[in-house]
């Protein structure tokens, strides 16, 4: 195999957020759809949560690509801890408001509230990484979601949701939830050859035996980000043997010391 | 950048510290079963030696007990060519070796046997008919009845002797083996009796018996004796002492009366008083 095949299958596990690599899998697509549902009912708050490389960014991205189109809907990969700047960037991309100086909860849920519905559709702002937000922020965007002029799609971590779960008053709003789970070792075999055949990387995408899969399964335990950082440094080492060893990588499939050193690489094997 | 060469001697290192616990567990595992068998390879050994050692003690007790019936019987015979005394001496040397406690009563034997030696060599240059032997047999009673007197009291300590060698042997000393031993005893000795039929024997039996208390038996092999040689001193006191105990006391005054009558018997004599006046009953 030439060197340039492992090369064009290591970018593929780019550990990127696009919309484009997003990778159809039979539970990950019936959730989506649950996820696309909500956003139509007249719900306040959507809430997405699981463990770290369950994919929820990736979910809010193809989200966000699939209704812009349609209806207001913005992305924010990266919470925006200053609240001045949070309300202001909310004013400019709802509004098209642009604010020089501060901009304070009160003078934002004002205009909020006087603003009215174009074809009666709420848009949709979509917070990725919301654990990061404070408690009083949370607060607010609830406050915000209540006016029923916007509606809130917020993506957190398990662990950080049970501690908002447990507070009272973000209990009582009309909400859903979506929980997200780390793949199965089959659904991890067919989202690694998915990403491969995409970008026509078929001989590589035919290495991939149910004996190295359930390995990268026990290593990454189905964490689509370890899986994308395991499989990126395993075509490294592959296209690096390609260039300079290739008696190391005569096989057929692929060897189970390359996805151990790999592993070593990314911290996945401590040694 | 990858620096694959790094990464593969970490893996290496990671492959050598997965295999340790394996390696351990193996090893472990190797010893555990290398102890057991060299326990148990010990074990079973010590009790094959032991087995030997307690076969080979039954054997030398065999044979000490095959060695002591032919001394005995040997001995018995007073008749006996030069040639079978010759071989009775071999076995005694034997007996020597075999027991070393019994050295010294041997000896004594010997130098009582030679003595008489003597005395039947005597008889035995001329050429010697049986009737003949008995003839000179009676002329010689009195050295005749000593030796017997001397049997009496050689066979009981070789008994006593053969059961000590069988508490050793077994390292127990309960007096149930004794016994059986006795009976044991008396059973072989019938059985040479039934084939040879020497007078010695049936007196020895005779005596047995009356140790055992087992006067009735006592009294049938005294009378056996009597038959096969009247001449034997101590068989009539047997069979007149039997006599009383089985409640036949002028029965065994009439007999003893007879036998002094015929020997003059100094120890049929006392016998005789005692029964008279109540001493013995």
């Amino acid at each position: 195999m030439k060197p340039s095949i492992y090369e064009n299958s290591r970018d593929v596990f780019l550990d990127t957020v696009n919309a484009k690599d997003y990778i159809q899998l039979e539970r990950i697509s019936m959730i989506y759809q649950a996820l696309k549902d909500s956003i139509e009912k007249p719900l306040k708050m959507v809430l997405l949560y699981g463990k770290p490389g369950t994919g929820k960014s990736m979910f809010l991205s193809k989200l966000h690509e699939n209704i812009s189109s349609a209806q207001k809907a913005y992305l924010y990969k990266t919470p925006i801890l200053d609240e001045s700047e949070f309300f202001k960037t909310l004013a400019q991309d709802l509004y098209e408001i642009r604010y020089d100086g501060e901009l304070n909860f009160t003078q934002f849920i004002k205009v909020v509230e006087n603003r009215e519905l174009i074809e009666a559709i709420v848009p949709v702002i979509m917070l990725d990484e919301a654990q990061l937000y404070s408690t009083s922020m949370m607060e607010k965007i609830r406050l915000l979601s209540d006016t029923r002029k916007v509606k809130f799609v917020i993506a957190l971590h398990k662990t950080q949701k049970e501690d908002i779960i447990a507070k009272e008053h973000f209990q009582t709003r009309i909400w859903e939830s979506i929980k997200l789970e780390n793949a199965s070792s089959s659904e991890l075999k067919i989202y690694i050859k998915k990403k491969l055949m995409k970008v026509n990387c078929l001989d590589t995408a035919s290495m991939f035996t149910q004996k190295s899969i359930n390995l990268i399964h026990k290593l990454t335990d189905g964490n689509y980000i370890d899986t994308n950082k395991l499989v990126y440094t395993l075509f490294d080492i592959y296209h690096y043997y390609a260039q300079n060893n290739p008696n190391k990588i005569k096989g057929n499939y692929i060897s189970k010391k390359i996805i151990e050193m790999a592993a070593l690489h990314t911290g996945l094997i401590n040694a | 950048m990858l620096n694959v060469h790094e990464l593969e001697n970490r893996h290496k290192k990671y492959k050598l510290k997965s295999y340790t616990p394996y390696l351990i567990i193996l090893l472990s595992i190797t010893i555990a079963l290398v102890s057991i068998s060299f326990f148990t390879l010990n074990y079973f050994n010590s009790i094959s030696k032991s087995k030997n050692e307690a076969a080979e003690q039954k054997e030398v007790y065999t044979k000490n007990l095959e060695t002591k019936s032919t001394v005995e019987e040997k001995s018995e015979n007073i008749s006996v060519p030069i040639e079978e005394k010759k071989r009775i001496e071999v076995q005694k040397k034997q007996e020597k070796i075999l027991l070393s406690p019994s050295l010294d009563f041997i000896k004594s034997m010997e130098s009582q046997t030679q003595m008489y030696k003597k005395e039947n060599e005597n008889f035995k240059t001329t050429e010697i008919t049986e009737k003949k032997m008995q003839e000179a047999a009676k002329k010689v009673k009195e050295p005749v009845k000593k030796i017997q007197e001397r049997k009496e009291e050689i066979v009981l300590p070789k008994i006593e002797e053969v059961k000590e060698s069988i508490t050793v042997a077994k390292e127990t000393s309960t007096i149930d083996i004794k016994r059986r031993d006795e009976e044991t005893d008396i059973k072989h000795v019938i059985k040479r009796f039934n084939v040879n039929h020497s007078p010695a024997l049936s007196l020895f039996i005779a005596k047995k018996y009356y140790q055992l208390e087992n006067y009735e038996q006592a009294y049938n092999y005294a009378l056996a004796t009597n038959e096969l040689n009247n001449d034997i001193e101590a068989s009539w006191i047997i069979f007149s002492k039997s006599l009383v105990k089985l409640g036949k006391k002028e029965m065994a005054i009439e007999t003893l009366k007879k036998y002094i009558k015929h020997s003059s018997s100094s120890q049929a004599k006392q016998l005789l008083d005692e029964i008279l006046s109540g001493k013995f009953k």
